[in-house]
């Protein structure tokens, strides 16, 4: 946990003279820097309107400035190194010290003045994604400005006139540096705190990196096959939970800046999705989901009420992003009976193992070494084995007694007796099985007989594993 | 004999000259210059070279030979084996024998021939008696011995010269066997790789994972490799049958056992210094075309001085064939100056001096480029089996690990790991073929500088790790 005192102090040391001129010293807020990739406590705002802090998923918030009433921000655009999951790091490009940068919190009629170093090789801009500002403001290289030439530092200036939830990210080399990792959150928080009014609020954003097993940086060219998808640049097991009371409001806001729709689905609750990006919904146009789908470029504040305590999922449902870097042109090994063929591998390859002929879950139990800097495809330990998952998955807690401010994990959950499945003991009779697959609409004419399928069962499998 | 019939009429010369020329006379030496040519020989290949004698010692060769083959082969042990046994090279040994008689001949006067006549006619009776001798047999025994003894010389240089190309032979068809017969080895791993990946290939498609067109493909890669097994295999057996014909062994001595691994490459290259000027001392080819231009300067000289004896066609060894047994021989024709006073013979005499005295500065030419050639060859052989051997194979095997490693995080799959060990077997192929072209080369320097030149030699090409464009 790092204080806000810490945060100046901290930058203070890191934000060194070289930054900015001797002149410029005196007008431009200093820019605090993270080192750590887990969750930071809420952010109080020390001064200006008062609101109810969010907080940022495996990130934090951006402290400010008071200006003569305006509130003063300072984003260094630079080259970061970002740990995705412990064992796994990624040279990306960020803000003050982190991918994606800090979450930006205002309050609706604010005055806010950003200054933006850039700190990369290249020259850049920032976009205020959903924003109504002047088109000056509006961060479009070549269009509405020129771009930020390295070591240059560019100030922006509007008020942040709608509450809702926002994003910000370069359109400068838009697709290099977002394939980078450059984009951060943005809340414009209700002038009147009580409105809206909800116990927890999570943000973060959705990414995706295609980087190589062993390599250290993304491929900036890849344009769907991705191999890491990422909330807020972090994948299972390295996603922080969302630890929760039981019975609190909670709210979690998701931007999108993959490369694709995401349907992100909640275990256990039904939701609502109370925000887009054009605002808040009115309450008689939201209906019950347990799934929303987040195209690309959008924003979605989802909530509910936590009613039922315990560990619930929270994930993509495309079943390829809840995993991690995976060979996509790896042929199904089910059912292919490897014995005898083994021997001979073997003789090549001393430490070659089957893998894949009972399905992939082999993966998940076994731990077998890795190339460099690459994550298991799946993994994460849970409290009943693994749970076989990477990339964007999570888990919210809820629990009876976390306490109101309190966001640390509780652990995992115990369930009360006779509310766990169990594992059958007694006869198992024959299932009755229908041995005709039902009609046809259009039978192909001509084309007579079956085909001979064996199914194999998983059994004797001794001795080949 | 063109002279016989001067002979009969030479009655007056006295016996006491001819027995003053035959005081001189050649008589057979005790090893008959063998212990030259076995010199020579070791001096350039440090091995000596046997000689079965009938009835001698051919039973001692015989077993030397059985006890060499009884243990697996060194490049050493299978040039002895060869120096003994190759019936070509003893063919050579015997020409040493029949070279060594004519000289012995040379040197002696013919035997004096008696004739007796007796005629009647009438009362009367004549008798006629008569003793002959060879004059002009005599008056050339200085020029046909100094010939005979030159082309015994030659017989020596060119005995000694085939020892030494049999050593550089052996010692190749050795390394080249050695080396098939780890290709062929390792090739049916490769062979091993493509058969686990048919096979299952051939289970996917039956389970329903994979079509008919994948399953084949793998098939294919399998067939294919069965063909190159099979040349290779091939190649490992004409290999050793070429060491088996410069071994001279049949029988059971084929049966000849052959080390797993061709011998390390040394720690570092030779530095050769001086290495022109040693092959400029050491080349038998170099001394042959010495002697022959020695020869016809003598030669030369004679026609000078008489211009009646013409000693041109005497035939001195050349280099000759292995196979095609050798023709040569001189011809000593003695004239009487009654047309010609042999002016024009004397011009030809100088002239073909002059061609002899090119020829051999040809042949130095040559010998120095060759030594220089070899020279490159075995520097570039050493350096690139190094290369293989430190860095290609040691990165073939790193490319290896980390295959698995993807294997391992179903980031690849296990075809991808099979046709990468394929790719890692061939790299381990094309490093031994490197190490057996260092062998090589080293033995062709040998030649280059001590025996009569070996072959030019290229690099050869590898490619057998495009083979990797096979796989998926």
């Amino acid at each position: 946990m790092v204080s806000r005192r810490d945060f100046f102090m901290g930058a203070g040391a890191l934000v060194g003279a070289g930054l900015v001129t001797r002149a410029g010293a005196a007008s431009l807020p200093e820019a605090p820097v993270m080192s750590s990739a887990a969750t930071q406590p809420p952010l109080a705002p020390p001064n200006g309107r008062p609101y109810n802090p969010v907080v940022t998923l495996n990130g934090w918030s951006l402290p400010w400035r008071m200006n003569n009433g305006v509130k003063e921000f300072h984003l260094v655009a630079e080259p970061v190194v970002r740990e995705l999951a412990p064992g796994m790091k990624a040279n990306l490009w960020g803000y003050n010290g982190q991918s994606p940068g800090p979450t930006i919190e205002v309050v609706e009629g604010d005055r806010v003045r950003i200054f933006v170093t850039n700190k990369l090789p290249e020259h850049t801009s920032i976009h205020w994604h959903g924003q109504r500002l002047p088109n000056g403001m509006d961060g479009v290289t070549g269009l509405t400005q020129p771009g930020i030439q390295p070591g240059k530092t560019f100030v922006y200036e509007f008020v942040a006139r709608r509450p809702g939830t926002f994003m910000y990210h370069p359109h400068a080399d838009e697709m290099t540096q977002m394939a980078m990792g450059m984009m951060g959150f943005w809340v414009t928080h209700p002038k009147n705190p009580g409105s809206m009014r909800v116990d927890r609020d999570f943000v973060f954003l959705l990414n995706n990196y295609d980087i190589d097993p062993g390599s250290y940086t993304p491929k900036v060219n890849t344009m769907l096959d991705f191999n890491l998808f990422t909330f807020n640049s972090r994948v299972f097991p390295g996603i922080d939970s969302m630890n929760v009371r039981q019975g609190d409001r909670v709210r979690i806001r998701v931007g999108n800046l993959t490369m694709t729709n995401h349907p992100i689905h909640l275990h256990g609750h039904e939701f609502v999705v109370a925000g887009t990006d054009g605002g808040w919904t009115p309450p008689a146009s939201r209906w019950p989901e347990v799934t929303t789908d987040i195209a690309v470029g959008q924003m979605r504040a989802i909530e509910f009420d936590a009613t039922d305590p315990g560990d619930w999922a929270f994930h993509c449902h495309k079943s390829h992003h809840t995993m991690n870097a995976m060979g996509h042109n790896v042929p199904t090994m089910i059912g292919v009976d490897q014995r005898g063929i083994v021997q001979k591998i073997n003789k090549l390859v001393p430490d070659y193992m089957v893998m894949g002929e009972r399905g992939m879950a082999d993966m998940g139990e076994m731990e077998m070494p890795l190339p460099d800097n690459t994550l298991p495809m799946m993994g994460g330990q849970g409290p009943f084995g693994s749970v076989e998952m990477g990339g964007m998955f999570t888990v919210v807690k809820v629990r009876k007694d976390q306490k109101p401010g309190d966001y640390k994990d509780p652990g995992w959950y115990k369930h009360p007796a006779g509310t766990l499945a169990y594992e059958w003991k007694g006869e198992t009779p024959q299932a009755a099985r229908s041995d005709s697959a039902g009609g046809q609409s259009m039978p192909a004419e001509g084309r007579q007989g079956t085909i001979e399928m064996n199914v194999r069962k998983p059994s004797g499998h001794a001795g080949h594993h | 004999m063109i002279f016989q019939s001067i002979m009969s009429g030479a009655r007056p010369l006295s016996i006491g000259l001819t027995a003053v020329v035959l005081t001189g006379c050649a008589t057979f030496s005790k090893d008959g210059g063998l212990d030259a040519v076995s010199a020579m020989t070791a001096e350039r290949t440090g091995q000596t070279v046997q000689f079965a004698r009938p009835g001698s010692n051919t039973e001692t060769i015989e077993n030397n030979v059985h006890q060499l083959l009884s243990k697996p082969l060194t490049p050493d042990t299978a040039v002895q084996i060869a120096l003994q046994n190759n019936r070509a090279l003893q063919a050579s040994l015997a020409e040493l024998g029949i070279a060594e008689s004519d000289l012995v001949q040379a040197g002696r006067m013919r035997n004096p021939g008696f004739s007796f006549g007796r005629m009647r006619g009438g009362d009367e009776l004549e008798i006629e008696r008569g003793i002959m001798f060879d004059i002009v047999g005599l008056l050339t025994i200085p020029i046909r011995r100094d010939i005979e003894g030159r082309r015994f010389e030659q017989a020596r240089l060119q005995a000694a010269s085939q020892a030494v190309r049999l050593v550089a032979e052996t010692r190749k068809a050795y390394f080249n066997a050695v080396a098939a017969q780890q290709t062929a080895q390792y090739m049916e791993q490769v062979g091993m790789a493509a058969e686990a990946s048919a096979e299952l290939a051939k289970r996917m498609a039956k389970v329903g994972n994979w079509s008919k067109l994948d399953q084949a493909r793998e098939q294919a890669f399998h067939a294919d490799a069965t063909a190159q097994i099979a040349r290779a295999k091939h190649n490992a057996i004409a290999a050793r049958e070429q060491l088996a014909r410069l071994m001279g062994v049949w029988g059971a001595g084929t049966a000849f056992q052959l080390p797993d691994r061709l011998p390390d490459l040394p720690k570092e290259v030779g530095a050769i210094n001086d290495i022109e000027a040693q092959a400029m001392r050491q080349r038998l080819d170099i001394q042959m075309a010495k002697y022959d231009t020695e020869a016809t300067a003598s030669a030369l000289g004679l026609t000078k001085a008489t211009g009646f004896i013409n000693v041109l066609h005497a035939g001195y060894a050349n280099k000759s064939t292995t196979d095609a047994p050798r023709e040569n021989g001189y011809e000593i024709e003695l004239e009487l100056p009654i047309f010609d006073w042999g002016g024009a013979k004397t011009a030809r005499a100088e002239a073909v001096y002059m061609q002899s005295l090119h020829r051999t500065a040809d042949i130095a030419v040559r010998a120095r480029s060759e030594v220089r050639e070899s020279y490159s060859a075995y520097r570039t052989s050493y350096d690139l089996a190094k290369h293989y051997r430190d860095e290609v194979v040691p990165l073939r095997k790193r490319i290896s690990d980390e295959m698995l490693l993807r294997y391992n995080g179903m980031l690849a799959s296990v075809f991808e790991l099979l046709a990468d060990a394929r790719d890692q077997i061939n790299s381990v192929n094309a490093a031994i073929e490197a190490q057996r072209d260092f062998w090589v080369a080293d033995t062709d320097l040998q030649s280059a500088v001590n025996g009569t030149g070996g072959a030019s030699t290229p690099m050869r090409g590898q490619a057998s790790s495009q083979t990797a464009a096979q796989a998926h």
